[in-house]
């Protein structure tokens, strides 16, 4: 094994978390937290395109460092999202959730720069089990099992990727991790597994499920990290195939319904982000240059106003014990700055003019305008108003605006007001000067978002919804929060299947009982049969010892049936 | 809720006194006044320039502004109708289910308004 000409970005994080480690708990530990992504964002943006990093196993090369544009400006955004993410959790004095964060991390960033396949799989694990730490780090008998289903599930993506791999590398030779078209069966599984982490319609439901029952700062951080790797590896894999487009297109659609309904303000958080994934994941279908830059660029974006909303929410619950929208409203009276940072997270996901949002989504809606989608364009129009309803008003209005829960909680922490603060000035500066981030993009970009038909357009849509939602409150129409869940397709998991087994295992019980019934009295009226031949009473047994001990013996192997039986 | 506490009291931050103009329900009028206006202005903003977008209908006049409230509505009244279908109580899933418990405390930082 050769000695790396270059240190693969995520061995610094790993390495990091090592010294983490054996440092006390304390502002020192913080420090070094937030210098690990430091360190790695100025590694990987003085990087110079090629591969490096590669080690020779078993006749196979393994290629942990492929530097191009595109794995770096997610590696970028990773480190970003790291920084931001331990700048927000700065208050957290628990090694475990401290260790998980770096951990994962580097693992993501292990991901997006491995050129080959085996040393995906590998980082793709490393993602699943760092982060269910996230999870279980709240420390409840619920937080376990819901983490046990996120962990059986990320795990089972992994190995699907693996058993893809095997078949490839049978039948090419090689594991390099490149194009792929959908031709062979390990082609289709490597898809799958992507799939089930970019949370694909009917294998999204593990997203909704778990980051709400990660703890305050742990929901952060997941936000930033599984899902893009997913939109990462689809967009290195499978850009431009036609069949995403569609399976996109319905993930912008039916999350925003039950989003809108939803009363847990991270579940709707989640559900949104799912919505946010289906224009990144259209956009890897249209495949085009354009198509690839929106969503690329998308994915920054969204995973700094993502960010920054889990992260207004999570101060909510962090100051009043919820975040349930059917017990907050009004605290924009204690907590302005949150509220203010929240509304700017909120104006970046809708999409206003001057905010992150407008100046990557429209690269992927005119994409698919550009190639005639009719039927396309039309639902991701129709999705960018019902990102306005949920996240854009639903998540501010009910938490910090609406009616007076009488709640007068104290404004977040100083950490997360700074980490709050200098996302939303992210979220405004490529709103407002967006050519930084075009000039990281994998292709040339020819876009100008700040055309007249652009801007009204926009603001179009986005102001007659409002003035939709403000009819309908008035008339009372909207649906008000109530405390409730939706059932989705955990049900399947969570509730058929166990009680299917349930049925079918007191079904099996109950006949293995009445068999066992049946030859236990079977037994006894032949022992009493015996008993009145050969009893004491009976005459066969004239001689009283013995009929006794017969007796004795009946009477303790009907004891011992009855026992065994019972 | 018991007492609520006044909107008036000094004693909020003063960044959150102006925002509770927008929560005083006597101002709802002057606010949804001021977005129907704008709404106005977008609209007559379609008489400013010339469209021409990729597909026909969005060159007529208030397209956007008419998929956006048409839309919205439509969307607010199938997820209304959704949740006859879907919504179950917090403790369906049973006992130990993030939705049917407290949130850890001691993970938390309460605090009230005006608390040290």
């Amino acid at each position: 094994m050769a000695m790396f000409d270059i240190l693969p970005t995520a061995f610094i994080f790993f390495a990091g978390a090592i010294i983490v480690a054996f440092l006390p708990s304390g502002r020192i530990r913080s420090a070094i937290s937030l210098l690990i992504p430091i360190l790695a964002g100025w590694q990987v943006y003085n990087l110079p395109a090629g591969e490096f990093a590669q080690i020779e196993l078993f006749g196979q090369t393994l290629d942990m460092m492929r530097v191009d544009k595109l794995s770096r400006v997610f590696a970028l955004i990773f480190c970003l999202a790291a920084f931001l993410g331990n700048l927000y959790a700065w208050h957290v004095r628990d090694t475990v959730q401290q260790l998980a964060a770096l951990f994962y991390a580097g693992s993501a960033l292990g991901a997006v720069f491995a050129g080959d396949l085996v040393t995906l799989f590998f980082y793709w694990e490393g993602t699943a089990i760092a982060s269910v730490f996230l999870i279980w780090a709240r420390g409840t008998e619920a937080a376990y099992q819901t983490g046990l289903r996120y962990l059986i599930i990320q795990i089972t993506s992994g190995v699907i990727l693996l058993a893809g791999t095997a078949l490839i590398w049978r039948e090419t030779g090689s594991i390099a991790f490149e194009q792929m078209t959908l031709r062979s069966i390990g082609t289709w599984l490597i898809f799958l597994s992507f799939g089930m982490k970019c949370a694909f319609p009917f294998l999204h439901n593990w997203l909704q499920d778990s980051y709400p029952a990660a703890t305050v700062t742990g929901t952060v951080i997941l936000s930033a990290f599984t899902t893009k790797l997913a939109v990462y590896a689809l967009a290195r894999g499978f850009a431009g195939t036609e069949m995403l487009i569609y399976i996109g297109a319905i993930m912008t659609l039916f999350p925003i319904f039950f989003a809108e309904i939803e009363n847990d303000l991270r579940r709707v958080l989640a559900y949104s982000l799912n919505n946010q994934l289906g224009f990144m994941v259209v956009g890897i279908g249209i495949g085009t240059e354009m198509a690839l830059n929106g969503t690329a660029s998308h994915a920054f974006a969204h995973i700094l106003y993502k960010a920054l909303l889990f992260m207004s929410v999570g101060a909510v619950l962090f100051r009043t014990g919820t975040s349930k929208a059917s017990e907050l409203g009004g605290l924009c009276r204690t907590m302005p700055r949150t509220a203010i940072l929240c509304l700017i997270g909120a104006a970046s996901i809708s999409a206003f003019p001057l905010f992150s949002g407008f100046v990557t989504k429209s690269l992927i809606i005119d994409a698919s305008a550009e190639k005639h989608y009719t039927i396309i364009w039309a639902i991701l129009v129709f999705a960018s108003a019902g990102v306005l309803s949920h996240s854009g008003i639903k998540i501010p209005y009910f938490t910090f605006f609406g009616h007076d829960s009488g709640l007068r909680p104290k404004e977040a922490p100083i950490n997360m007001q700074l980490a709050m603060g200098f996302t939303a000035f992210l979220c405004i500066f490529i709103g407002v000067y967006p050519e930084p981030l075009y000039a990281l993009l994998p292709y040339e970009v020819e876009f100008h978002p700040y055309t007249t038909g652009h801007v009204v357009g926009q603001l179009q849509l986005l102001c007659f919804a409002l003035l939709a939602f403000a009819f309908l409150m008035k008339t009372g129409i909207h649906p008000p929060e109530v405390r409730a869940i939706n059932l989705d397709t955990d049900w399947i998991y969570r509730k058929f299947l166990p009680n299917t087994i349930a049925i079918l295992y007191k079904g099996f019980t109950s006949l293995w009982e009445n068999a066992a019934n049946i030859v236990k009295t079977g037994l006894r009226q032949i022992l009493n049969l015996l008993h009145k031949i050969h009893g004491p009473e009976a005459g066969v047994s004239s001689v009283r010892p013995t009929g006794a001990m017969a007796l004795w013996i009946a009477v303790l192997l009907a004891f011992s049936l009855i026992i065994s039986y019972n | 809720m018991g007492n609520v506490p006044s909107d008036k009291s000094e004693d909020n931050p003063a960044l959150g006194r102006p925002l509770v103009w927008f929560v005083n329900p006597k101002n709802s009028k002057t606010i949804v006044g001021v977005l129907i206006a704008i709404c106005v202005l977008l609209f007559l903003a379609d008489f400013t320039y010339h469209k021409h977008g990729h597909f026909a209908i969005e060159d007529y006049k208030g397209f956007y502004g008419f998929y956006g409230f048409v839309m919205f509505t439509a969307l607010i009244l199938t997820a209304k109708l959704l949740r006859f279908f879907i919504q179950r109580p917090e403790d369906y899933y049973g006992d130990s289910t993030i939705d049917d418990e407290e949130y850890p405390p001691e993970q938390l930082e309460k605090a009230e308004h005006g608390d040290v």
